[in-house]
């Protein structure tokens, strides 16, 4: 699992760069949280693009995750990008007050849906194409909201695994307190993912580069020094997940249907 | 045969490689990114200019394969290629309508201002990210033809993955053999390029060494539907030996003086060619699929 940092800077600048170009935009926007992922991925555009088309909303819910805010801000102005803050609390509040609920995963998965709709809407304010920062562990796992923080234009860290991304962060010389960070989806305070998910984000990704890279089987990645509870708890996850990463079903009843049938590349024209 | 007592008379070829980024699905425009690298070419006194795989469509066209079609007996296209063919050879790659609904992934030898060969990839990648023999009808031959600079063979990226091609190409007698591709890269590690390009080059070296020919493959780079191709084209001399590599992962223009006689030198101290015996590949072949059974 191994990867050459200077190697996949390279491909992820220049997929940012062209991805950018084919589509005729000129300006980068994406969701910076002061984690490890969206630090990255900032960092990567910064390096694709002029630090000026770069911008990157930090949007906390209130005053919480205070340290992660001014970590942000200090990437932004590290990297010469424009940032802007936006409290998402108001929106949020505004829509519990009629609906209100204890149940931690709907609020949270609430604050994400807003703050994808804040950077659609600056997105077409801006004209400036969303990059993604979902990595391939959050993705394989279903571990993020689906039209919410997995929602963008390109996703240039979608087949890195969370270790991985810690790889590249090195090499991208990203500051030792981002990089040292417990990695947490930020849906409440002390959630961590590994808390969450029950396993670490070595274990996950070793057993899953097995399963996925390798195409392993349960037997043999069981057999490779896993327990069996570990392994199955990673296939179950994944399985439930597919749907978030699938566009829906469209019911096929007619000669020739979108998503079946009708089949374009994604770049079409571009 | 007649034609190499008139046009054998090259001791060295100078091979151009085109490592482009086609525009997926706009032939005019890459028709055009076309005339610019023939210019190019001519300019640096090149003989041979390759183009990768569906370097006139690019690649991931899917249902686009209709619209992008290409006749090149009809296609007034084909017939401004043929003319700048009169000063240096190319080869291109395209979708082929050879016959009314049924498209190829072809790649056409253009030389004196005609099409000398057109070969249809064969091989088909339908597995995994890959889905051509959804789209594409399949080719049925690997030839060797005549050309100028000797005896040549192509085919086109995963043609060259199935080893009883490269051999139907030595024991058609292929002095030159030839790979446009459209590769994409895959397989990450601490090295700097992709575990992909390392099996290209692996197989470069080996074919080249097993054919006792030069190994020309010519790859094209840029992204489709997030899809990277991995560029890194290069040309292996008869002994199995780099002699000239392209980028990973840019745009490149390689230029290489090959020598024809490394050829002979090649198969005077490893015989193969001499060696092979076609007849008792092709009876065991027919034994073996007779002997098939589910």
């Amino acid at each position: 699992m191994k990867i050459n940092g200077s190697f996949v800077e390279k491909v992820l600048t220049a997929f940012i760069k062209q991805e950018l170009s084919k589509f005729n935009y000129k300006k980068g926007i994406l969701g910076l949280s002061g984690g490890l992922d969206s630090s990255v991925c900032t960092f990567l555009a910064a390096k694709a693009l002029k630090p000026a088309n770069v911008l990157a909303l930090i949007m906390p819910y209130g005053e919480s995750f205070k340290r992660d805010v001014e970590d942000a801000k200090e990437i932004a102005k590290l990297l010469g990008i424009r940032s802007k803050i936006i409290d998402i609390s108001p929106m949020v509040n505004a829509y519990f007050s009629t609906y209100p609920t204890d149940n931690k995963i709907i609020k949270g998965n609430k604050m994400a849906r807003e703050r994808m709709a804040i950077l659609y809407d600056f997105s077409a304010r801006e004209k400036a194409l969303i990059l993604g920062t979902s990595n391939k562990t959050e993705l394989l796992l279903g571990y993020g909201t689906i039209h919410g923080d997995m929602a963008c234009g390109i996703n240039p860290l979608g087949d890195l695994y969370k270790t991985q991304i810690k790889q590249l962060a090195l090499h991208l010389g990203i500051p030792e307190k981002i990089r040292k960070k417990t990695p947490t989806a930020g849906l409440w305070t002390n959630q961590t993912d590994e808390k969450e998910l029950g396993l670490s984000y070595a274990k996950m990704d070793k057993i899953l580069f097995q399963l996925v890279d390798l195409r392993k089987s349960k037997k043999d990645v069981i057999a490779s020094g896993f327990k069996k509870e570990e392994v199955e708890k990673i296939i179950s996850l994944i399985k439930k997940s597919e749907f978030k990463r699938k566009l829906p079903p469209i019911v096929k009843i007619s000669a020739r249907t979108v998503g079946h049938d009708f089949l374009f590349p994604y770049d079409w024209d571009k | 045969m007649q034609c190499l007592r008139n046009c054998g008379n090259f001791s060295f070829v100078r091979v151009a490689i085109a490592q482009i980024t086609p525009h997926l699905g706009d032939v005019k425009k890459n028709f055009d990114l076309h005339l610019k690298y023939i210019k190019k070419a001519k300019k640096k006194k090149a003989d041979l200019l390759i183009f990768p795989e569906l370097s006139l469509t690019g690649y991931t066209l899917k249902d686009l394969i209709g619209e992008v079609a290409l006749n090149p007996k009809k296609d007034s296209l084909f017939g401004e290629l043929n003319a700048a063919s009169r000063q240096i050879s190319l080869i291109v790659g395209f979708v082929e309508e050879k016959e009314k609904g049924l498209f190829y992934n072809s790649a056409a030898f253009l030389s004196k201002g005609k099409i000398l060969h057109i070969h249809r990839k064969v091989f088909l990648p339908t597995y995994g990210m890959f889905e051509e023999g959804k789209f594409f009808a399949q080719g049925r031959n690997f030839k060797t033809f005549l050309t100028p600079y000797g005896k040549m063979g192509m085919m086109i990226c995963y043609d060259f993955l199935h080893y009883g091609a490269s051999y139907l190409l030595f024991a058609g007698g292929s002095e030159i053999i030839i790979v446009p591709s459209a590769a994409p890269g895959r397989g990450l590690s601490d090295k700097e390029c992709y575990e992909t390009s390392r099996m290209w080059e692996l197989m470069g070296s080996a074919i080249s060494r097993f054919s006792s020919a030069f190994l020309i493959y010519c790859n094209r780079v840029g992204f489709e539907d997030g899809k990277h191709f991995a560029g890194g084209s290069f040309i292996y001399n008869p002994m199995g030996e780099l002699i000239a590599q392209a980028s990973y992962l840019d745009q490149d223009f390689l230029i290489q003086k090959i020598n024809l006689a490394d050829i002979r030198e090649a198969r005077k101290k490893w015989p193969y060619k001499r060696d092979d015996r076609p007849e008792i590949i092709l009876e065991s072949l027919k034994r073996i699929i007779r002997n098939n059974e589910d």
